[in-house]
Parts: C-alpha cells; sequence; structure tokens
C-alpha cells in the first residue's frame, strides 16, 4: 500500500516536472487590445471583447507547449483620445501586434499611434474608406464600407426583379461612414439606371416628419435606403410608420438587423431589412462554424453574434501571422505583416484576401430582415436562411 | 407644395412648442439669477431614463414615473442649486465650470446606471397617428402631447411669475435682490423655488421627450445646446420669448428641410439665431419691446 502511494507520488511529480519544463520552452507573446469596454459603444466592445478572448484561448490551446498568448486588454472607453493612449501603453507593455477596436473615428488615431510605434494592427470594425488610404503598411482590416454597399445594393437588385424599383430614396447621417455608404449605394444604384434622390440629416436629428413628407409627395421612391445609425433607424420609421409612404421595401445599414432592435422595438422593426451577417437564432450553415457556436457557447454560456466575429476572425487571423514569424525564427513587425499580407482564407466572415492597402476587397455584407420574432438572412440568396418578405415595411 | 409647406409648419409649431418646454427650466434660472445651468439637459434625460425604468421594469406606462421623476429631478436641481449657491466670487463665470462639472457627473451616471443603449418607449398610443385637415397633417400623438405641454406650461409659468407672490418674488430678487430683501422677499429661498420649479419642467420635459423619441446618455448636451440657443435668443429670463423662440426654430428647420435640404436643418436654427442677436442683441424681448414702443409712438 505504501509502496503504491509512494509510485503514485513519484509518477504525478514527474509528470508536473513535465509539464512544467514544457511550460518553460513556451514563447510567451503578448497581443494588445483596446476597446470601448465603458462608454457609449460598451455594448459593441464587450461583445468584440469575448471573440478575441476566445481566440487568444483557442490559440493556447492549439499552441500548447510551443507558445503561449498573453491579451493585454485596455479600455479605451469609447474614446479615440483614450484609444491614442492605449496604443502607447499597450506598447510600453511589448505586445508584438494588436487586435480589435470599434469604429471608424477611434481606430483611425489608434491605428495611427499604432504605425508610429511600428506595431501591427488589425480590426473588423473600422470601415471608412479613407483608413486604408493612409499608405499604412501595419494597418489590415476584414470589413470595409464597399461591402456594406454592395449588401445594400444586392438587396436592392434582387427586390428590382421580384417586385421592380425605379426610385431609391437614400436618407443618410452625414457621419464619415455612413455618408460615404451613402454616396457608394448612390453611385452603383445610378449605374443601374436607377433614379436615386439622396438626403443627408446631421447625426442627433430625432425628427422626419418634414422629410418623409418630402419623400412621400416628391421622390414617390420605390424603396427606402437608410445607412444611419440606431436612434436614426427608430425616428425615421416611426415618421415612415406615421406617413406611410407608398414604398415596397426599406433596407438600413449597420445596427438595425439585430437582436436588441428586434426585441425592443419589435412591432417598428416587422418586414425592415439592415446589413448583418447573423440571423436570429443564429443558424451556422457549415461544419467548422457549427463547432466554433458550439464551443463559443460552452465557454460563454450564448451563442456568438455579429460582434463575437468581429473580434475573432481579426484576433485569429493576427494570431496565425504571427505563429508564422515566430515559426521563422524572427518574431518581427515586418514578419508580422508579411505573413498578413498573404493571407488568403475563408473565414466565418467570408473570404480574407488582404491586398496592398491592408483592405480586403472580397468582403460582402449579407442582408437580415426582421420577421417576427426572428432575424433571417435573405440575401445573397446562396446563403438565405428564409426567402425576403414582401412588402418589407412595418405597416 | 401647398400640402408640404402645411405639414412642414403643423410640425414645426408642435417641435417649436416642445424646444420651448426643453428650455423653459434654463430660462427660469437664467432670469433669476444670471445662472446658465449647464446641467439642465441632463436633468431632462435623467427624467427620461426614470421613465424607462418605470416602463422596462415594472412595465407601467411612462407618465406613472412623473411623481417619482418629480421628486428625484428637483432633488437633484436643488442640489445643484446648493452648490452654486457657495460661490461667493463671480458666479456667472465660476457657475458656468460647476454645472458644466455636474453635467458630466450626471451624463456618467446615467451611462453607468443605464448604459449607453438607444432606448425607447414601447408604449403604443404614443406613436398612433393624429391626422388633421382631412388627412394632410400627420404627428404622433406623443409629438402633440408634447407641444401641448410645452404650450400649457409656459403660459403656467408666465401667469406664476406675472400673477403670484412667489412669482413677483422672483421677478424681484432677479431685477435687484436688496431691493427684494427690503420688501421682505428671501433671495435664497427664492432662488431656491427657481431651481425647485426649474427641475418640474425639466421633468416633464423629460418624460414627453422619452414618449416622443428615443434616448441615449449623450443626449443631455445637445438638450443643454437647444435650451441655451432659444433663452438666448428669447432675451433674458423671456418667458414669452422663450417660446416665440423655440416656435421660430422649429418652423425654420421644418421649413428648410421642406423647401430646401435636410443637410441645411441645424444650419437654419444657428443662422436665425445670429441674425436675431445681430439686429437686436437683446433678443426677442428686445424686438418686442421696440414693437411695443413704436406701438406707443
Amino acid at each position: 500500500m505504501l509502496k503504491q502511494l509512494l509510485l503514485k507520488t513519484v509518477a504525478i511529480a514527474a509528470m508536473v516536472a513535465c509539464s512544467s519544463a514544457a511550460l518553460a520552452q513556451e514563447q510567451v507573446i503578448k497581443i494588445g487590445t483596446h476597446e470601448p469596454l465603458t462608454g457609449t459603444m460598451a455594448r459593441a466592445g464587450n461583445g468584440q471583447q469575448d471573440g478575441i478572448k476566445f481566440a487568444v484561448a483557442e490559440a493556447n490551446e492549439k499552441y500548447t507547449g510551443k507558445y503561449q498568448f498573453k491579451l493585454v486588454t485596455i479600455d479605451d472607453e469609447s474614446s479615440p483620445a483614450k484609444a491614442v493612449s492605449a496604443v502607447e501603453k499597450l506598447a510600453s507593455q511589448d505586445v508584438v501586434a494588436i487586435t480589435g477596436g470599434y469604429g471608424s473615428s477611434i481606430v483611425g488615431p489608434a491605428s495611427a499611434t499604432a504605425h508610429d510605434l511600428g506595431i501591427p494592427y488589425i480590426t473588423a470594425s473600422a470601415i471608412a474608406k479613407g483608413l486604408t488610404d493612409r499608405g499604412f503598411d501595419n494597418f489590415f482590416r476584414i470589413t470595409n464600407f464597399a461591402g456594406y454597399a454592395k449588401a445594400m445594393v444586392g438587396y436592392i437588385k434582387m427586390l428590382d426583379k421580384r417586385v421592380g424599383v425605379d426610385t431609391v430614396s437614400v436618407l443618410y447621417d452625414k457621419n464619415v461612414s455612413t455618408a460615404q455608404m451613402a454616396k457608394a449605394v448612390e453611385s452603383r444604384l445610378q449605374k443601374l439606371g436607377m433614379t436615386v434622390h439622396m438626403h443627408g440629416f446631421a447625426g442627433g436629428t430625432t425628427q422626419f416628419s418634414s422629410l418623409i413628407n418630402k419623400i412621400r409627395i416628391q421622390d414617390k421612391p420605390d424603396v427606402l435606403a437608410v445607412p444611419a445609425h440606431e436612434n436614426g433607424y427608430i425616428a425615421i420609421l416611426r415618421a415612415a410608420k406615421l406617413l406611410k409612404p407608398d414604398i415596397k421595401a426599406i433596407v438600413a445599414g449597420w445596427g438595425l438587423a439585430t437582436v436588441k432592435m428586434n426585441k425592443e422595438f419589435n412591432g417598428l422593426m416587422q418586414g425592415v431589412a439592415g446589413t448583418g451577417f447573423l440571423s436570429y437564432p443564429v443558424q451556422f450553415t457549415n461544419e467548422s462554424a457549427k463547432m466554433f457556436a458550439q464551443q463559443f457557447q460552452q465557454v460563454y454560456g450564448h451563442l456568438p453574434d455579429y460582434l463575437t466575429l468581429y473580434g475573432y476572425v481579426p484576433t485569429k487571423l493576427m494570431i496565425e501571422a504571427i505563429v508564422q514569424a515566430a515559426d521563422s525564427g524572427e518574431l518581427t513587425s515586418q514578419r508580422i505583416e508579411q505573413a498578413l499580407y498573404k493571407t488568403d482564407q475563408q473565414t466565418l466572415l467570408g473570404q480574407v484576401k488582404l491586398d496592398a492597402a491592408g483592405d480586403n476587397p472580397h468582403f460582402t455584407q449579407r442582408i437580415g430582415q426582421h420577421q417576427g420574432d426572428r432575424i433571417e438572412i435573405v440575401w445573397p440568396e446562396s446563403v438565405a436562411t428564409a426567402p425576403v418578405v414582401l412588402p418589407g415595411r412595418p405597416w | 407644395m401647398l400640402e408640404l409647406t402645411l405639414q412642414a409648419l403643423f410640425t414645426g409649431i408642435l417641435f417649436g412648442a416642445f424646444y420651448a418646454l426643453i428650455a423653459l427650466g434654463l430660462a427660469l434660472v437664467f432670469g433669476t439669477m444670471k445662472v446658465i445651468n449647464l446641467a439642465h439637459g441632463e436633468l431632462i434625460l435623467l427624467a427620461a431614463y426614470i421613465a424607462f425604468t418605470f416602463e422596462s421594469v415594472a412595465g407601467w406606462n411612462p407618465l406613472a414615473a412623473l411623481p417619482v421623476a418629480l421628486i428625484i429631478v428637483s432633488a437633484c436641481a436643488a442640489v445643484i442649486y446648493l452648490l452654486v449657491s457657495r460661490i461667493r466670487e463671480d458666479r456667472e463665470l465660476n457657475s458656468l465650470i460647476l454645472t458644466f462639472g455636474l453635467a458630466i457627473i450626471l451624463t456618467n451616471v446615467i451611462l453607468m446606471t443605464w448604459t449607453g443603449n438607444v432606448q425607447g418607449t414601447g408604449w403604443n398610443w404614443a406613436h398612433q397617428p393624429v391626422i388633421l385637415a382631412g388627412g394632410t397633417l400627420f404627428a404622433m400623438n406623443a409629438q402633440v402631447l408634447a407641444g401641448v405641454t410645452g404650450l400649457v406650461l409656459v403660459v403656467l409659468l408666465y401667469f406664476w411669475l406675472n400673477h403670484t407672490w412667489y412669482g413677483r418674488a422672483v421677478r424681484a430678487v432677479s431685477s435687484s435682490p436688496d431691493a427684494a430683501k427690503l420688501m421682505g422677499v428671501n433671495p435664497r429661498r427664492t432662488e431656491l423655488l427657481s431651481f425647485l420649479i426649474a427641475g418640474v419642467l425639466a421633468t416633464f420635459a423629460g418624460i414627453a421627450l422619452y414618449s416622443a423619441q428615443t434616448v441615449t446618455p449623450p443626449l443631455g448636451e445637445s438638450l443643454t445646446i437647444t435650451a441655451f440657443i432659444i433663452t438666448v435668443l428669447a432675451g433674458m429670463g423671456s418667458i414669452s420669448g422663450v417660446l416665440i423662440g423655440g416656435l421660430l426654430i422649429g418652423i425654420i428647420e421644418a421649413l428648410t428641410v421642406t423647401w430646401l435640404s435636410s443637410s441645411l436643418r441645424e444650419l437654419s436654427g444657428m443662422v436665425l439665431f445670429l441674425l436675431v442677436l445681430l439686429v437686436f442683441p437683446s433678443g426677442l424681448s428686445g424686438l418686442m419691446a421696440s414693437i411695443k414702443t413704436l406701438g406707443r409712438t
């Protein structure tokens, strides 16, 4: 009995020693992230952060004994100035790369600071056009406004085939990203021979009765396209529901085809479509995505949403680039950037192949439509979870 | 075009009256104490979030939040007064800095308590249409309610200031605190009363705001700016000027959207504001005084 106990103790001690030795050989690599964990964009920041943490945990499991990734997180409080300061702090803590960030107005200055400090930066949540025109070789992004515009126009083209669309009124928030998206939608629709009426409004506008009435009486559009933000959508839809213009559908930009909007403004959202990558309840079609969702749910107790993917996908790509650089024996910014430029793979956000500017021209958003208590993907038809319901308006 | 213009005028009047409601509390305190309470927008927002809590947690109608919101918001207004009243030198300037700081604190308290999500009422009646003039004029019930509340409170406040002892005391303190003291008026108590009434007005504005549109924590700042512009446009402490100023801004914004472009909406309000101040530096009350003088001669 005593002998058996002694043997067991020796065996456990040997195992501990071996694993300690393995851990000692692991190279610890720090990855930084700044997220709006508090402030006005806290919901988005916390959602992304779950995806980032999951990607790091997954990598630590995959590369056990070889590399150990340590995530350094700083809350940028939804403020561009604090994001810049966060990047400086991350640099002082020797991170080899930065992932995450939310919003073009925050990612812009933060990534410029990362450029000055020579740190590679990747994001999926900053779509403004100018960000990849700066000539930075350290900046990479998975999503862009062109992918959103492509989706809105693709949806309108689909409507054109079904019910005929000649005229589109575009109501857009004059904020940089939404204005760029509106212009891109306008030029694409004009190329299709449609008549487009543009109506910009200042962010924070709360009364749209006069504008919707003008659209109803003067524009007489078939479709209302609305690249804006949450409070704009609610005010516009309330005014539209009041004045009931004779339109066939409403399609919005980001922030509309979300669970929150479906739950909190259900009556107002019915039939309205917006850009969104995932249906609700989430339905993944391919096996690897299903496995990802299952594992994520086991850890976090809920299914992943689009924010999770916006954190997970760029972080995973960045880690793969870091591993390639580390495997070559030269873990430098240049090596990581070179590896990222070679990225060409299918991800949970579609194909990612980064061009010379660090952008992903293959990115195409999807369109989700509020249908009862669900959000169904209705465009592209190849990945649709349900057919589109027309007329796509809440009255 | 006539149909569009009529709808724009109708919308402009409703929003103008609501703008006046937003500005009323600020104008009262400004008129009494020469203090611009830069936390006034946050007080309105606080009332809106209390209504949201009543609706989302208890499932009650936002209007049911009125008694509780009145107590909380008026208490906050009283605290702001107590802090402002401790300023001994340069009260006009130092109170600006103090109330600006309080506005930041209130915004962050709201943000921490209710998060940064966009919130709006699910009260169906609020979004049902009011259709007038044979289907030419449209508005939501909540917009009509907000506009009518604004008009009624302007009239009540005007009546209170001109026809009650306390109202006259407020005006006396605003004209000359020392003379008011000689007449047996306690300036501190009168100033506190002004702040409390401003809190009451902010509560009505907040609940009307939550019923008619969406709220987010940064909204307080733009409410204060709107209130400030109308107060200055009206002329110092002029209650009737507040109503006229609010209506002018509401109408000019709606007409700009209809006749010109929605992009120029905010600009049109600011141009009107600057033009009025350029011609009548004491605001619309100066204009009204000039008209009265002309009438007499």
